[in-house]
Formats: structure tokens, C-alpha cells, sequence
């Protein structure tokens, strides 16, 4: 018996799962109201922005299967632009972002031309180097950039409306800006998986010469996914920026951006629209705890004193990508299908075992 | 009968090596052709060129009338012919269904049509009962269904099935022979490569040759083999010639 397929897509819109969606929404978004404490809403905007980085690499890494490495080209151009219009030219930031959005879909269009003609591990090489090039001259043109000193932010501007006035102080405006670019990401992932583009990507994704026979332009696909990737990688780079107040060609433009931003899928589930999800979680507190374990303290998980929090303060802060690798070995030996792939199982395991006590099964369906 | 396909003087070179030289055959709406001759003839080349894999070197290809050589196997696609593929290519990591849905988008945007068509087209292959299945883990058999499924579900006008029966038992071979058949009866042209005389013989309004890249004979399928430079090639020269 071949395989039935564990990883099957879920056929069409379900009305339970949506309403189940829309409650971890509105439960979330709740989270300002209970509690302030900085620390914790900073693990929150972490997570938020790298479910929105995961969830848009996945576009077109998971789903259309090209495995850019250089998606910190999208990021680095999305919080320069942003940046360089509020501090140079005074434009507010929700504008800047729109235009930096439009930057890097000029930038993706430009990038794919050149390397989608490239395949496999040639194609992840070039795309490493472009967001190289472009990291460079970030810190060659000081003119224009402020070279490696970077660019800090004075201030942003408050968001008026006729109906409210947000100030940006504090951390919980950026929660909500944060979480509202994760849903819009993940959404997003919903609709192309659940579309006819979503198929077009996966079957390039398979077997590119394939696809190309039944009547799928491969070039334009992928096209089409890296600038779909790359407006919401730039969203979240502009973001990012406006939250840590300063950027410089390192934090923007550097390698681990684009590794981490892979890594996410790889951990939760490549090719899935939980994936990034669950891999944003799991490496945004691996790497946040090790870095800052405070935040354990201020949640009420550990005491101020507990000797756990000092010796990772002590020992572990520079540790996380140790961590992360051996994390990716694992995953990658056990889990291929990421943490995702191992929950599903143990689901899918569960349930056969709860139908075979309730009665001898039937005849294995063959479709369900 | 009119030509839907019409290959004109086609040739291809890679380098100094001439896979195709100077080949012309037309396909009549509504016929099988039998593509026949021994590896490296040059039969997948020909596919290649004629689905816009590769350009020609030299020559022209036309289908309904429409020149195609220079156009993308997906624009080839769309006019309305398909090829499948001697090494069998299926989307391992979707499901049977979801593969011949990628075959139906080609004519549709709405995944519910799309889904519909293919089912249909699993049922013609007799692969319904796989539509849930990771087409990775299919045998090769159910493999070869797949491909043709997928292929179908492009509505073509014309198909090109490179060595459909390759690699099957008796049984399943013959299961495809019904099937091209039935095709056939459905008002479907089709071209086909394949090694099984037997078979080719059997389901051939027309046999064309191909030996070295040239066209060695072309007419229907029992004058073709007995014709003597057919046999040579198969067979080699008699020791004494």
C-alpha cells in the first residue's frame, strides 16, 4: 500500500476552523489589556514579526520550493526605506512602509530575473549573494545610507485619524501593528494554498519541467511568489526597524536574517501555513530566552533569584545559534516535516488507535 | 484526412551530434502514429522539439496549422498538445487528485471545476480509488495512469505518450492498450513511442521509423515491418552482406 498522504491540504474553507482562527485572534489581542510588562510584549512583537518573516519566506521557499537565502535583501530594503523617508524626509512611516513595499517589488523582480534562471543549490547560492551585493553597498554608500554607522530614529510621528490618535510609545502599539501584519501573512499563505496559484507553485515546487508541460509558465510562478514573499518580508523589515529605533547594514541586510527566516520553516513545517507559525514560536523563545532571560522572571515563571536565569545570563547569551544548529539537525533527522509534521503524526496515530479500540476497522477507505 | 501535426524537415544538433536530421511526417486528426526504432533513434528528442523543450536546429513544426516551434511547452500545452514522459514525473509530495487538478488548471481558474475534471479523468484511468494518495508512493504501473490522467486532463487534441508501457506486466500493458484505444474511439490523435512491437503494431494506424536521427520508413504498420532497411536496423546486417 503506497502512503496515504499525511500532509494532505485541507479542502476549501471550513467554517469551524476559521471561527477557531478568528478566536486565537481576538484572544491574543487581548494579551495588551492584561498585561504590560515589557518584556513579555517584546516576546510577542518577536514572535508576530517572525511569523510574518516565516510565513512570506514560505511563499516562496515552501510552497513554490525556490530556497532563497536571501531574503534579508526584501527585509534589510523594507526597514532602510522606511527609515531613510522618516529621518531624511519626514514621510510617516505608513506611507514609508507602502513605499517600501513597492521598493521591494521592484528590487524581487530584478533579483528573480537574474537568479531564477538558476536551479537547486545554484540558485541558493545566487541569492545569497545578491542580498551580499546588496548588504555591501549598503555600507559603501555612506552618503546615502550612513554606511556601517547606521541610522537611528528620533522619533515617529503620531498616527491621526478622525476617529482615534495613536502615540508610538511604549510596546503595545507595536503589538498590534506586528499582529495585524502575522495575520495578514498567514492569511495570505491560506489563499495561495487554497487557490489556483497555490497549485501552480507546488507543482513547480515538484518537478519544474513537469509543471511547464501542463501548461504552467514556471518563470512567471516563481516570479509571482518571490514578489509576493518580498512585499511582506519588506512590510515586516519596516517594522522591525520602526520597533528596534535603528538599523544599519548588519542588522538589515546580514546572512543570519535570511537564515533565520528559512529556519523558521524548517523547524515548524515547510510548505504549510502553521509551519512557520509553530517554527516562529519555538525559535523566537529559544533564541530570546538565551539572549534575555528576564522576560522568564516577569512572566512568573522562574523567580528573580532562580540560579537557572543567571547561569544562562552568565554562560548562554551569545549561545542561541549553537542552538539553533543543533536544533536543525535534529528536526531535520527526526522531523523532517518539521514540528508540524511530528504533531500531526502523533494526531493522526492517536486517532487510529482511539477507531481501533471503538471496533475492528473496516475496509481502509481509500479517499477520505 | 487532414494534418493536425506537421513536422517539416526537423533536425537537431547538440554540438556535432545529430539527434534529428531532416525528419518530416504529418499526423492525421483522429490517428495513432506509432513512433518506433532502437535507442537512440532520436524519438524523445523529437518530442522534446516538437513540445518546445528544445528549438529545432533547422526546420518547422506545425500544429493546427499554427507554427510552434520557438513557443514554451506551456503555450504548446495550451494549444492543445501534451506529452508524457518516458521517466515518469509525478508530483510526489501532492496527492493522485491534486496532481491531475495541476493538468486541469491549465483550463480553468476555479479549483471546484478543476477538481471535478479530475476526478473524471481518474475514473478513465481506473486510478479513483488513489485519488488520496501521495503519487510518490504509487507503483510503477499506477505511475505510468498518472501521467497519462494528468496529461488528458489538459484537454488536449493531441498526445504524445513516450513509452507509456515501459517497465509494465502483461496486464497493465494491456490495460493502457485498451485505453489508447478508447481514446482513439473518443476522436483523440495520438503519437506514440514504445518498444513492444506487439503492442505498437496493434495500435498503430501508422508507423514512422527513426533510425540515427533520420526517417527510415513510414506507412502502415505491416508493410513497415517487412521493409528491409527496418529489419537491418533492428536486427543488424547479415554477417555475409
Amino acid at each position: 500500500m503506497p502512503p496515504r498522504a499525511l500532509l494532505r491540504a485541507p479542502r476549501g474553507f471550513s467554517a469551524p476552523a476559521f471561527l477557531a482562527y478568528l478566536a486565537v485572534i481576538l484572544l491574543v489581542a487581548l494579551v495588551p489589556q492584561l498585561s504590560h510588562k515589557p518584556l513579555i510584549l517584546h516576546m510577542w512583537i518577536m514572535v508576530f514579526l517572525a511569523i510574518a518573516q516565516g510565513s512570506a519566506w514560505n511563499v516562496v521557499g515552501g510552497y513554490a520550493g525556490q530556497y532563497s537565502v536571501g531574503h534579508a535583501a526584501y527585509f534589510g530594503i523594507g526597514g532602510y526605506i522606511t527609515m531613510l523617508l522618516l529621518e531624511q524626509h519626514q514621510v510617516a512611516p505608513w506611507y514609508g512602509i507602502g513605499l517600501a513595499v513597492a521598493g521591494s517589488l521592484i528590487l524581487s523582480v530584478i533579483i528573480g530575473s537574474i537568479t531564477f534562471r538558476l536551479r537547486g543549490p545554484y540558485f541558493v547560492l545566487a541569492s545569497i549573494a545578491m542580498a551580499e551585493i546588496i548588504r555591501l553597498a549598503a555600507l559603501h554608500f555612506r552618503d546615502f545610507t550612513r554606511g556601517a554607522e547606521g541610522i537611528l530614529l528620533s522619533g515617529i510621528p503620531p498616527l491621526t485619524t478622525p476617529w482615534f490618535t495613536v502615540k508610538f510609545l511604549g510596546k503595545v502599539p507595536f503589538f498590534y501593528a506586528t499582529l495585524g501584519l502575522a495575520v495578514i501573512v498567514v492569511s495570505a499563505n491560506w489563499l495561495v494554498q487554497h487557490s489556483k496559484l497555490g497549485y501552480t507553485f507546488q507543482a513547480i515546487r515538484e518537478d519544474q519541467d513537469a509543471a511547464h508541460s501542463l501548461g504552467i509558465n514556471p518563470t512567471l510562478h516563481k516570479n509571482l511568489a518571490l514578489m509576493i514573499s518580498a512585499a511582506f518580508t519588506a512590510s515586516a523589515g519596516g517594522l522591525f526597524a520602526l520597533y528596534v529605533r535603528f538599523i544599519d547594514p548588519n542588522i538589515a541586510f546580514g546572512i543570519d536574517v535570511s537564515v533565520q527566516m528559512v529556519l523558521i520553516c524548517i523547524i515548524g513545517g515547510i510548505g504549510t501555513i502553521l509551519g512557520p507559525v509553530v517554527g516562529s514560536v519555538v525559535l523566537v523563545l529559544l533564541s530570546e530566552t538565551l539572549r534575555n532571560p528576564k522576560w522568564l522572571v516577569q512572566a512568573g515563571v522562574m523567580s528573580d533569584e532562580s540560579p537557572t536565569v543567571n547561569f544562562i545570563e552568565a554562560h548562554l547569551s551569545n549561545a542561541h545559534v549553537l542552538f539553533y544548529g543543533v536544533l536543525v539537525v535534529v528536526v531535520v533527522l527526526f522531523a523532517p516535516e518539521g514540528f508540524l509534521g511530528l504533531l500531526r503524526g502523533a494526531t493522526a496515530r492517536l486517532r487510529k488507535r482511539l477507531a481501533a479500540r471503538r471496533g475492528p476497522p473496516s475496509r481502509p477507505a481509500a479517499a477520505a | 484526412m487532414p494534418a493536425i501535426l506537421e513536422i517539416q524537415h526537423v533536425s537537431k544538433h547538440f554540438g556535432g551530434l545529430a539527434a534529428n536530421s531532416d525528419v518530416s511526417f504529418d499526423v492525421g486528426l483522429g490517428e495513432i502514429v506509432g513512433l518506433i526504432g532502437p535507442n537512440g533513434a532520436g524519438k524523445t528528442t523529437l518530442f522534446n522539439c516538437i513540445t518546445g523543450y528544445y528549438p529545432p536546429t533547422r526546420g518547422e513544426v506545425l500544429f493546427k496549422g499554427v507554427r510552434v516551434n520557438g513557443l514554451q511547452p506551456d503555450a504548446v500545452c495550451r494549444l492543445g498538445m501534451v506529452r508524457t514522459w518516458q521517466k515518469v514525473r509525478p508530483l510526489a509530495k501532492m496527492t493522485v487528485l491534486d496532481n491531475v487538478m495541476v493538468g486541469a488548471l491549465a483550463r480553468t481558474h476555479s479549483l471546484r471545476v478543476a477538481r471535478e475534471a479530475a476526478r473524471e479523468q481518474l475514473h478513465v484511468v481506473r486510478l479513483e480509488g488513489k485519488a488520496g494518495f501521495l503519487a510518490g508512493g504509487l507503483p510503477i504501473g499506477e505511475r505510468k495512469k498518472l501521467e497519462v490522467a494528468r496529461a488528458l486532463a489538459t484537454r488536449p487534441e493531441l498526445l504524445l505518450l513516450d513509452e507509456v508501457m515501459g517497465g509494465l506486466n502483461q496486464s497493465e500493458s494491456e490495460e493502457i492498450i485498451l485505453l489508447i484505444l478508447e481514446l482513439k474511439r473518443l476522436g483523440l490523435t495520438q503519437v506514440v513511442i514504445e518498444h513492444d512491437m506487439k503492442a505498437i503494431m496493434r495500435l498503430s494506424d501508422r508507423l514512422v521509423v527513426l533510425n540515427s536521427g533520420e526517417k527510415l520508413a513510414e506507412g502502415p504498420p505491416r508493410e513497415v515491418a517487412t521493409n528491409r532497411d527496418v529489419i537491418t536496423a533492428y536486427l543488424g546486417e547479415a554477417v555475409d552482406a
